[in-house]
């Protein structure tokens, strides 16, 4: 065996990502690694090359005991990893981009320009990858980059190389030239752990297949032995813990209507419509085009085609302040990032998209802005000690409150959640939960982006599937993990 | 609470000592030299203040303070009177900064590079217009700006404290302001909120380019002359008096009494050397390193916070 990892586990501060992670691998073998979003695939690779540290368990390398401390130590070793986003340094060339960080060294900190080229161009002219040793990074195709970072992999001749989800971001040709490689790779002997969400490339690549569930192997067998669907049911689990589950009301009039959304090469001909009362899940993989829709409906990204609805009536929305102008409202994916103004005080970041309502010609009404802002603090429940506590100083649930209160507040009539419990303990869950259902309650339609289909599942009335940009389903609430999956993971022909 | 009254200590502090080191610190004529003197950059911190918080930065304001002054006393040597000559100076500040929001809003350009910019064009033009000459015919009434009295104290004090009261209550009470606030700390979340931000930037350094054409006319009054090459490097000191009052570059915090004693400790400090007999050359390294130690404190203070959040 290559790599033998037992009873591996992972905290980052009072999450556990990793509770039994387990996986072996050997030489000339492609492993993959299988798991929903949050199941602890990346978190267990990071810690084989170097980028983490365990807490608990063992790993065997070639027999020995170790524990890397840095990427380095792990590329010394043998072991090189193919992120999924790429890191490269977009101004630098292929060759220094793929000689990063291992240049020769030459008294002064000199580099050998001529040097570094030819030894890029013969990993390069090797694999015969279409690519030149002399281009900038930043020219290159996602699929170019992508490829830098393979030979950034295997210019060192490693004996283990992770590939995480490497065909996410490429097209079917593309997609086949990196199995063209792994199947190389494999050939010469080394061992290769395949991560991908793709559930029809599995027979195409893999030799084995570990399955990982809440930060636990739960399967492991060659390819042969087990079924697709099998393999959905142990990403998935079976055992669905209802903990929430909504009582569904009359949808009433159409709310917001899309039709024939385009932005190039993110999402197409996405249509749907969402109704007073309503709570649409919008369910997918990451990299879906779930966000960029979301973004596209807010007016953050331009698109190339289709048309908004809002009420009936033709929206043209070319910024955030038009789509909040016409009633949208949008809870980012990153509250930190898009949501809030985390130094702010809390008062600040409720009253943020609505000053108006509180001030006469320009000139703010500080007792209506305090008032305002203990009304929310009461009705959401939020944790602070008083409406001028900077709202980054508030626990992950309770930030998302106030992000959700400025949207309250601003009284819109259809709202975009995106990811909505990211980050947010079980309690504070539920209470979004109930919020988004008061909201549909008091008439308003919501479309929630979620990555967790368990909890569309307890919300959701219907649910819409993404998969590379297209709406690929539309399924009932009272729908299964699986057949979500079905149409989330599968090429559309496979689908029922 | 206590760090926060840190500036305002350290301003208590330097005064009496000040008092007890010289006796000719707390005397009726150099208290309100300190007052005359420390009003053009009082002025134009000001804006710098609504600037700075709003998360951008204006380099430009030096060279548009002598293109205001020049402006100003130009109208006034063609025969306008004293207070439209000062209208003037204003408007053309209230020009200039707009420029400098208009630009950077609207090109999407870093604001550093667009006021740098602006900073060598208005410099430019000012020694353009005036042949590099200044302007020496303006009446005797323009001098009680910057030199004359009202009630007992000096005229400019009155200006200042109005305009401070202005920009506070902008910042404190307005929408304009709460939206300075916003952009500043995160502009992607006011945007996302719906916030005007181009047109709020834009009326920001218009109001900062009002201000700065405002201590231009103060700054010409007190030298009776449109000087082309007045205000060099007073951008420097402006953006100084706002960080030491607790202003922080990447936006979001600031305030204008914060502003206020930062440029009142800088003044102090180039007083009280004056005074003591320190060489105006160490003066300049000990104002730059009292900026770091200032900054330096803020920054411990802010980590502080944080660490215990």
């Amino acid at each position: 065996m290559l790599l033998d990892l037992t009873g591996i586990q992972k905290r980052f501060g009072g999450v556990t990502a990793l509770r039994d992670g387990n996986l072996t691998v050997g030489p000339g073998e492609v492993h993959l690694l299988l798991g929903e979003n949050g199941a602890g695939k990346s978190t267990m690779m990071k810690i084989v090359a170097g980028m983490e540290r365990r807490d608990a368990g063992r790993m065997l390398w070639q027999g020995r005991e170790v524990s890397f401390r840095a990427p380095a130590e792990a590329a010394a070793a043998g072991i090189a990893m193919v992120h999924q986003e790429s890191l490269l340094a977009p101004h630098l060339t292929v060759a220094e981009n793929i000689l990063l960080g291992r240049e020769e060294r030459l008294p002064f900190g000199w580099v050998n320009r001529r040097r570094m080229v030819e030894q890029a161009s013969r990993t390069i002219a090797e694999h015969h990858f279409p690519l030149q040793a002399d281009w900038r990074v930043e020219r290159l195709s996602p699929a170019g980059k992508q490829l830098v970072e393979i030979c950034r992999a295997i210019q060192h001749g490693s004996s283990l190389l992770i590939f995480d989800e490497p065909t996410s971001s490429l097209s079917g040709a593309e997609t086949e030239e990196v199995f063209r490689i792994v199947r190389t790779l494999r050939a010469r002997g080394v061992g290769v752990i395949y991560i991908t969400h793709r559930l029809e490339e599995l027979r195409a690549i893999g030799d084995r297949v570990t399955i990982l569930r809440d930060g636990a192997t739960v399967h492991t067998s060659t390819l042969a032995e087990v079924s697709t669907d099998r393999i959905i049911q142990h990403m998935v689990g079976r055992e669905m813990v209802s903990i929430y589950r909504r009582q569904p009301v009359e949808p009433g009039k159409e709310l917001l209507r899309v039709e024939g959304l385009a932005r190039r090469s993110v999402f197409r001909d996405v249509s749907f419509s969402l109704r007073a009362g309503e709570i649409v899940g919008l369910a997918g993989l990451i990299g879906a085009g779930r966000t960029e829709t979301c973004l596209a409906i807010f007016g953050v990204d331009p698109i190339d085609a289709g048309r908004v609805f809002v009420d009936g009536r033709l929206a043209r929305i070319g910024s955030p302040r038009e789509a909040v102008a016409a009633g949208i409202a949008l809870v980012t994916e990153d509250r930190q990032k898009t949501g809030l103004a985390l130094r702010l005080p809390i008062a600040y970041n409720i009253t943020m998209a609505n000053l108006r309502q509180i001030s006469h010609f320009g000139v703010l009404d500080g007792r209506a802005q305090g008032r305002v802002t203990a009304e929310y603090i009461a009705r959401l429940r939020i944790r602070a000690s008083s409406g001028r506590q900077a709202a980054g100083r508030l626990s992950g649930g309770n930030q998302q409150k106030v992000a959700i209160a400025k949207w309250l507040f601003r009284r819109a009539r259809v709202f975009l959640f995106d990811e909505p419990t990211r980050g947010i303990d079980v309690g504070a869950k539920v209470e979004v939960f109930e919020l988004m259902d008061e909201l549909a309650r008091s008439g308003a339609a919501v479309l929630m982006v979620s990555s967790e289909m368990q909890e569309l599942l307890q919300v959701a009335d219907r649910i819409l599937v993404m998969r590379q940009g297209r709406i690929t389903g539309e399924l009932p609430g009272h729908t299964t993990q699986e057949e979500i999956m079905r149409f989330a993971a599968l090429e559309r022909e496979c689908a029922p | 609470m206590m760090q926060r009254l840190l500036p305002f200590l350290s301003l208590m502090v330097l005064f009496v000592a000040l008092a007890i080191a010289s006796p000719h610190f707390l005397t009726e004529t150099n208290l309100s030299s300190v007052v005359r003197q420390t009003a053009v950059i009082n002025t134009m911190s000001l804006g710098m203040t609504l600037i700075i918080i709003s998360g951008g930065i204006d380099l430009s304001v030096g060279a548009m303070l002598a293109m205001c002054g020049v402006l100003g006393t130009m109208a006034m040597e063609s025969g306008m009177p004293v207070p439209v000559g000062i209208l003037v100076g204003v408007l053309a500040g209230l020009f200039w900064g707009s420029v400098n929001g208009f630009l950077t809003t609207r090109l999407r350009i870093a604001p550093f590079i667009v006021t740098l910019g602006t900073l060598g064009i208005i410099r430019g033009l000012t020694l353009i217009i005036t042949n590099g000459l200044p302007v020496h015919r303006v009446p005797p009434g323009f001098a009680f700006l910057g030199e004359g009295n009202l009630l007992g104290v000096p005229f400019v004090l009155w200006v200042v404290v109005l305009c401070a009261l202005g920009t506070h209550f902008i910042l404190e009470n307005t929408r304009l302001g709460r939206h300075a606030f916003a952009i500043g700390s995160n502009p992607d979340a006011a945007i996302y909120a719906g916030v005007p931000v181009a047109f709020d930037i834009t009326v920001i350094y218009a109001l900062g380019g009002l201000l700065t054409g405002l201590a231009g006319m103060i700054e010409a009054s007190r030298l009776m002359t449109g000087q082309p090459s007045a205000g060099n490097g007073y951008e420097l000191q402006a953006i100084a008096a706002v960080v030491i009052g607790g202003g922080s570059l990447h936006g979001g915090e600031g305030s204008v009494i914060g502003t206020l004693i930062g440029a009142l400790i800088m003044g102090l400090l180039s007083n009280g050397s004056d005074l003591l007999g320190i060489s105006p050359y160490l003066q300049q390294a000990i104002i730059g390193a009292v900026i770091i130690l200032a900054v330096t404190v803020d920054e411990l203070r802010k980590r502080r916070g944080r660490a215990e959040g």
